[in-house]
């Protein structure tokens, strides 16, 4: 499903004027000619001397701004499919009633559709809540997709554990095994050092934080899955937290 | 009664006594049979008194003294009860016969006729005094009357010995009411009656026991006189030292007790100073003169205060007229008259006269006037006593004196709170009420602060475990950090610096007043120091000197752990050896590193036909080089011909006309090797 773009009706650009008495016609150049908003008002360039009337528009009240209501679809896999019924009330109730938007979950088509609305009033929420979706049915918990939502600064990021290294068989899994750790113990430290949220899928390694914390993060995984110990990797991440830690 | 029968065994006694005392010497052993016969004695004196005991006495309830299987002590008991029972009978009887008036005592009688007198004024039994005699003789062990063995003693040279008892007898009483009357009168007076023992040293004039006891008397009245240094008796005749002599003569003359009174200077002869010389010691003459009548000085300190003159003067009004009754010396004149006139007076008036007349009240209070002026004037002309003469110390004032004084004072200092009844109670409550209260104040233990180092960095510590908050929470709870850290910072920096005035005063004054006050542990404080020469950040004035750094050799430069830093010649042969081992292992890894990289290289690379980079390129020059195998061709010089054709060109001629110059010329035969060559112009 494509995305759907603003779509600006674009103002036909005013005619400079032949309404001169001028002595010389002057050539519109097709530089020249801009695509010019409605609601920019008047803001034209007049090549010749003295300029003549221009047409003054009044400003435009925001509701009239506001194109139609955009919309967006998240696709929701079938073993994320019952976390969803679980936790949706808690999923929709912030999209609702903070971020005013519209959202449903599609039964036939199995996608939550997020639409703006006449309350919304900041059109980048709709990103937000989009991905906030789409971390949860990555896999995220709610309360940690939550911080996208309230947080500007937090991105998401999903690599292979065979982008790092190739790998196979036995070897993947014990990098898996590796960057997991027993009981999730290694995941949950660095996860708990960087301030990130991380998500093994099989293969697939999602990190959900902010950018400087993603890094480290990804520093730390990728040198599970190359093959250095755990200790290691713990006494390497320690530091570099530390020290980003006391820069604030 | 049968006083004939009492007589007799009264000799009898007497003559016991003097068989049992002829020798004293037998004393100084125990003498039973003589303590028996004297238990006897007295127990016969004592039936023999109690039969005649008129009924008014009121004697003791024994009617014999029962001195079987008795010891001294007990018999003594029961004659002490006779005897007080009867005092105060012996005692109304001697007032009587003092008041009465009518008794006068004529100075020229002698003893024998003074005893009469005596006894005609007594209303003593003769069986009282007797007795009391035995019970004198009972004490013979101890010393309680010495002055009353003393007389006794005295008395018996001249034998009549019944009389002298009296004497003592009535002495002893005397004092007694005398004590009573005069509490001013000092004890010493009486004391010092002398003893006359004859000793080998003595004739008429001098007596051995006379200058002792003189000696004793002048000790005597110079520990008193010291009181009295500066006072002088203004008003007083003064005694000469003859006189002193004479009357201690009249003393020990013992017949008569002599007064003396100081005599005006005038009136003075012979027979004051000097004793007759043909009389006996002990014998006198009458000092007839009532106005040469002298005092006698056992009874008057020499240099007499005249405040206790003035104060005894009734009582010794009264005291004179008991000793007349003794001595045949009329009266005891006062020395502090107020002037010599007075003396004078009294001196020209018969002493009898003056004192037989009764006073009249008028004159009694004029008297009593008198003396009260008198004793003011006494004690105004004195010298101040000690409490009112200003700065004093110790030596200046008698001993222990402080101790009877109540002084005043003003104390700065919190007195010691005095403990009474009260303060107990007041202290019981309290604590009464602190125990309902469990309101102890126990001593909390305290616990050494634990130095915590303070960690520079500190290090993160690695949670294993799932993270309890929520990513959305842990950024938050960053945030509200971050916000607070603004918002201390913008506290009011004049609030910080009072708050750290504060904290350093209040520290002190915990330090001064809290009992369980403990210092704060110190904080490892953070300064910045420059490493700059010391010089410069104390002085202004640039000195050439001193290069001290302000940080330590140590601070600027990690110590070696190894030790200290060897130079090459330093170096041991084990430690050139622990280098080149250490030097080796190192390149050793190196080596293999770059093998393994190379090889991993090669093999992901594609083959032969990649590309080599220059350093590759050198490395392979160098590998091959090595050997000897190979060998690198060189520009050696010729470079510049190359670089322009001209330059190659006449090169090129240059070494073609050599060469024929050669061929021409046979000697340079030599020069035939060498050849120009295709290789050596790199063509």
């Amino acid at each position: 499903p494509a995305m759907d773009t603003d779509k600006t009706t674009l103002p036909v650009a005013a005619a400079d004027g032949p309404e001169d008495a001028g002595s010389f016609t002057t050539v519109k150049s097709k530089k020249s000619q801009k695509r010019k908003r409605e609601a920019g008002g008047a803001d034209m360039e007049t090549e010749g001397p003295g300029a003549p009337k221009r047409p003054q528009f009044p400003a435009i009240s925001s509701d009239k701004l506001r194109g139609p209501d955009e919309m967006r679809k998240v696709s929701v896999p079938a073993h994320r499919y019952t976390p969803l019924k679980e936790n949706w009330l808690k999923i929709f109730t912030p999209i609702v009633e903070n971020l005013q938007l519209q959202v449903r979950f599609n039964l036939k088509t199995r996608n939550v559709e997020i639409k703006t609305c006449k309350e919304t009033q900041d059109i980048g929420s709709l990103t937000k809540a989009s991905d906030f979706v789409k971390a949860f049915v990555l896999g995220f918990q709610v309360e940690d997709a939550l911080a996208l939502i309230r947080l500007d600064e937090l991105f998401l990021e999903s690599f292979d554990v065979t982008d790092v290294k190739p790998l196979k068989g036995d070897h993947l899994s014990r990098a898996i095994g590796r960057i997991a750790g027993k009981g999730g113990k290694t995941k949950f430290t660095i996860e708990n050092v960087t301030k990130t949220r991380i998500v093994l899928a099989e293969t697939k390694v999602h990190i959900l934080g902010s950018f400087q914390n993603i890094k480290m993060a990804r520093t730390a995984i990728c040198n599970l899955i190359l093959g250095s110990p755990p200790s290691k990797v713990y006494g390497n991440i320690r530091v570099v937290a530390s020290r980003t830690a006391e820069r604030f | 009664m049968a006083t004939e029968d009492m007589w007799s065994v009264l000799e009898d006694c007497v003559k016991k006594i003097n068989d049992n005392t002829a020798h004293p010497e037998n004393f100084l052993s125990l003498q039973d049979g003589a303590a028996a016969d004297f238990t006897t004695l007295t127990k016969l004196l004592y039936d023999l008194h109690k039969t005649e005991e008129p009924a008014e006495y009121k004697g003791s309830p024994l009617v014999q003294l029962v001195v079987e299987n008795f010891d001294e002590e007990q018999i003594w008991q029961e004659l002490e009860l006779q005897n007080n029972a009867v005092m105060t009978h012996f005692e109304n009887a001697t007032n009587e016969a003092l008041s009465d008036e009518k008794l006068s005592v004529l100075v020229e009688e002698e003893d024998d006729e003074e005893n009469s007198v005596e006894a005609e004024g007594e209303t003593h039994d003769d069986d009282d005094e007797e007795e009391e005699e035995e019970e004198n003789d009972d004490d013979d062990d101890d010393d309680d009357e010495p002055p009353k063995q003393s007389k006794r003693m005295a008395q018996d040279e001249d034998g009549a010995e019944g009389y002298t008892d009296e004497d003592s007898d009535l002495d002893f009483d005397v004092d007694a009411l005398e004590k009573r009357e005069k509490q001013k009168k000092e004890i010493g007076r009486k004391g010092s009656r002398p003893k006359v023992v004859p000793s080998e040293v003595d004739d008429t004039f001098f007596k051995l026991s006379e200058m002792e006891s003189f000696l004793d008397d002048m000790d005597k009245r110079e520990g008193k006189e010291d009181e009295n240094e500066n006072e002088l008796d203004y008003f007083q005749d003064l005694p000469s030292d003859d006189d002193d002599d004479l009357d201690l003569n009249d003393i020990l003359s013992a017949k008569k007790k002599k007064k003396i009174i100081a005599k005006s200077s005038r009136n003075l002869k012979y027979k004051d100073f000097f004793d007759a010389v043909d009389r006996e010691p002990g014998g006198d003459e009458d000092h007839s003169d009532g106005e040469e009548d002298n005092k006698d000085k056992s009874w008057q300190e020499g240099g007499e205060e005249i405040d206790e003159e003035a104060d005894d003067y009734d009582g010794e009004e009264e005291s004179d007229k008991h000793i007349w009754l003794m001595s045949k010396v009329t009266f005891n004149l006062n020395e502090d008259s107020e002037g010599e006139d007075l003396a004078d007076i009294f001196g020209g008036k018969t002493p009898s006269s003056a004192i037989s007349a009764v006073k009249s009240s008028f004159e009694k209070r004029q008297e009593k006037m008198s003396e009260k002026i008198e004793e003011l004037e006494k004690t105004a002309l004195a010298d101040k006593p000690w409490q009112l003469s200003g700065e004093i110390t110790s030596q200046s004032r008698p001993e222990n004196s402080m101790l009877e004084e109540d002084v005043e004072f003003e104390q700065t200092g919190r007195m010691a709170p005095s403990i009474t009844a009260e303060t107990t109670l007041q202290l019981e409550d309290i604590i009464k009420q602190r125990i309902k209260d469990q309101a102890f104040d126990d001593v909390v233990r305290k616990e050494k602060p634990k130095e915590e180092v303070f960690d520079y960095k500190k290090k993160l510590a690695l949670d294993h475990e799932k993270s309890k908050q929520s990513l959305a929470e842990i950024y938050e709870q960053e945030y509200l950090k971050q916000n607070q850290q603004k918002t201390e910072e913008e506290e009011n920096s004049a609030h910080v610096e009072i708050q750290k005035l504060m904290d350093t005063l209040f520290l002190k004054l915990d330090a001064l007043s809290n009992f369980h006050f403990t210092p704060k542990p110190p904080v490892p404080e953070v300064k910045v120091v420059s490493n700059l020469p010391s010089v410069t950040m104390e002085e202004v004035a640039p000195v050439s000197a001193s290069d001290a750094m302000l940080l330590a050799p140590e601070e600027i430069k990690e110590k070696n752990k190894a030790g200290d830093i060897l130079g090459d010649t330093e170096k041991t042969s084990t430690d050139k050896m622990r280098d080149r081992r250490h030097k080796k292992t190192v390149k050793r890894i190196k080596i293999k590193e770059k093998e393994k990289r190379q090889k991993l290289k090669e093999a992901s690379g594609t083959g032969e036909n990649r590309k080599l980079s220059k350093a590759e390129v050198a490395e392979n020059l160098k590998k091959l080089t090595k050997g000897g195998k190979t060998k690198i061709l060189k520009d050696e010089g010729k470079d510049k011909a190359l670089r322009s054709s001209q330059a190659f060109f006449s090169e090129l001629q240059d070494q073609v006309k050599s060469q024929i110059k050669s061929a021409k010329d046979p000697s340079s035969k030599k020069k035939k090797h060498k050849e120009v060559s295709v290789s050596k112009l790199k063509l």
